[in-house]
């Protein structure tokens, strides 16, 4: 790509999806919850421990997020609206899950056997856990048997959270390679997982 | 799918696409589902390796969140159904109502005209006679006149009045007549009022 032509950068990239989700287009607004969907959980985290209603919250998180989108004015960046929208969707939930459970009847005996409320909440299936352990597993498994360099490229990316400019002058290759690598080593990233991700989604649509 | 579309989205998802480029991509993206699955593996490994550890790795929570909203949507629409079906219902009992209210009222009121028709007003008096009650035939009772004796007093004119036997014969009048003969006759005053 010629470097001169004016980029879509990240923020712009967001703007354009909430404005098109605005709009009515629901995949749009499809492409934005995945684009985020991590970030929320990984705020949801920090409040919620049970790794099952971490999802759910996370579910109703964007769902308040569709139903604001008329408000937002994109004064802030989108992430920074969404961070406070989970942060007191998660606040609320312990809130009502505390109300919950003092207005749940529990007997004495029950409540001895709880060690802790980890027990608790410890509602996954053993279907489930298994189903999100191998996707981690695979993930993990499909990151480390990458070449060097393309692990390298896609580690400074996403975790470090460099420019391609910069990966370049740290790699010391041209930014040309490091689009190539960053792209190889998503790619293979996602040959690895399609077989799976097809299963799930057969599991689920089974489930259904 | 292209590899050169795929590495499209890896470039876009970073903010280094060019602008032309990425809205002709996310154009693309909302028709194409395998454009959007890669877009979604891709958005996968970052959440993986961006990934917190009391996280768990979520996935394509989108689908899950738009068939939510359409649940919700859908229960809303069935809701807001329902009540308008309810409205409805109430509307199309106010109006039949409203209908035979107004059929009740009408009925007594055109009771009322046959009343009026059966029971005309009547003027009593003359000056009634000059601006007639709502009735087109007015009938004015005539007390007798003693008109030979005018030099009576009042007080032996009551007393006549009051000792009399006779029946008071009505007389009645046409009001359009008496109207029509009253005009003239003013007409007829003033005309001679400027002739003299």
């Amino acid at each position: 790509m010629n470097s001169t032509e004016e980029k879509m950068s990240e923020k712009t990239l967001d703007a354009e999806l909430v404005n098109q989700a605005k709009q009515g287009k629901m995949k749009a607004f499809e492409l934005l919850v995945n684009r985020y969907q991590q970030k929320v959980a990984n705020v949801i985290a920090k409040f919620v421990k049970d790794r099952h209603e971490i999802q759910d919250v996370a579910q109703e998180v964007f769902i308040k997020v569709y139903r604001a989108l008329p408000n937002f004015r994109g004064e802030s960046s989108f992430y920074t609206w969404i961070y406070r929208i989970a942060v007191n969707t998660s606040k609320n939930h312990l809130v009502s899950k505390s109300r919950r459970i003092q207005n749940a009847p529990v007997e004495f005996e029950e409540a001895e056997n709880f060690s802790s409320n980890e027990d608790h909440r410890n509602l996954d299936t053993p279907d489930a856990v298994y189903a999100r352990g191998e996707l981690e597993q695979t993930m993990s498994k499909a990151i480390s048997t990458l070449p060097e360099d393309l692990k390298t490229a896609i580690v400074l990316r996403e975790v470090d959270g460099m420019s391609y400019e910069e990966i370049a002058e740290k790699m010391d290759c041209p930014i040309g390679t490091v689009r190539s690598r960053i792209f190889r080593a998503r790619d293979a990233i996602d040959q690895a997982m399609r077989p799976l991700l097809q299963d799930e989604s057969m599991r689920k649509q089974n489930v259904r | 799918m292209s590899d050169k579309s795929n590495q499209n989205i890896s470039e876009l998802m970073d903010g280094e696409l060019s602008r032309d480029c990425s809205k002709f991509l996310l154009k693309r993206m909302q028709s194409d589902s395998e454009l959007r699955s890669s877009w979604n593996t891709y958005h996968m490994l970052r959440s993986c390796l961006q990934k917190e550890h009391d996280a768990p790795l979520i996935q394509n929570l989108g689908i899950a969140v738009l068939a939510k909203i359409g649940e919700n949507d859908h229960q809303e629409a069935t809701a807001v159904k329902n009540t308008n079906r309810w409205l409805k219902g109430l509307t199309g009992s106010a109006i039949a109502a409203s209908v035979a209210l107004f059929a009740v009222f009408s009925f007594n009121n055109m009771n009322q005209i046959d009343q009026d028709v059966n029971h005309p007003n009547f003027a009593k008096t003359s000056k009634q006679l000059i601006n007639p009650p709502n009735a087109t035939v007015v009938r004015v009772e005539q007390p007798v006149r003693y008109s030979r004796f005018p030099s009576l007093t009042p007080q032996v004119q009551e007393y006549i009045n009051e000792s009399n036997n006779q029946p008071m014969i009505p007389v009645y009048y046409n009001t359009d007549y008496i109207n029509n003969l009253i005009i003239k006759a003013r007409t007829q005053n003033t005309q001679n009022q400027v002739e003299e």
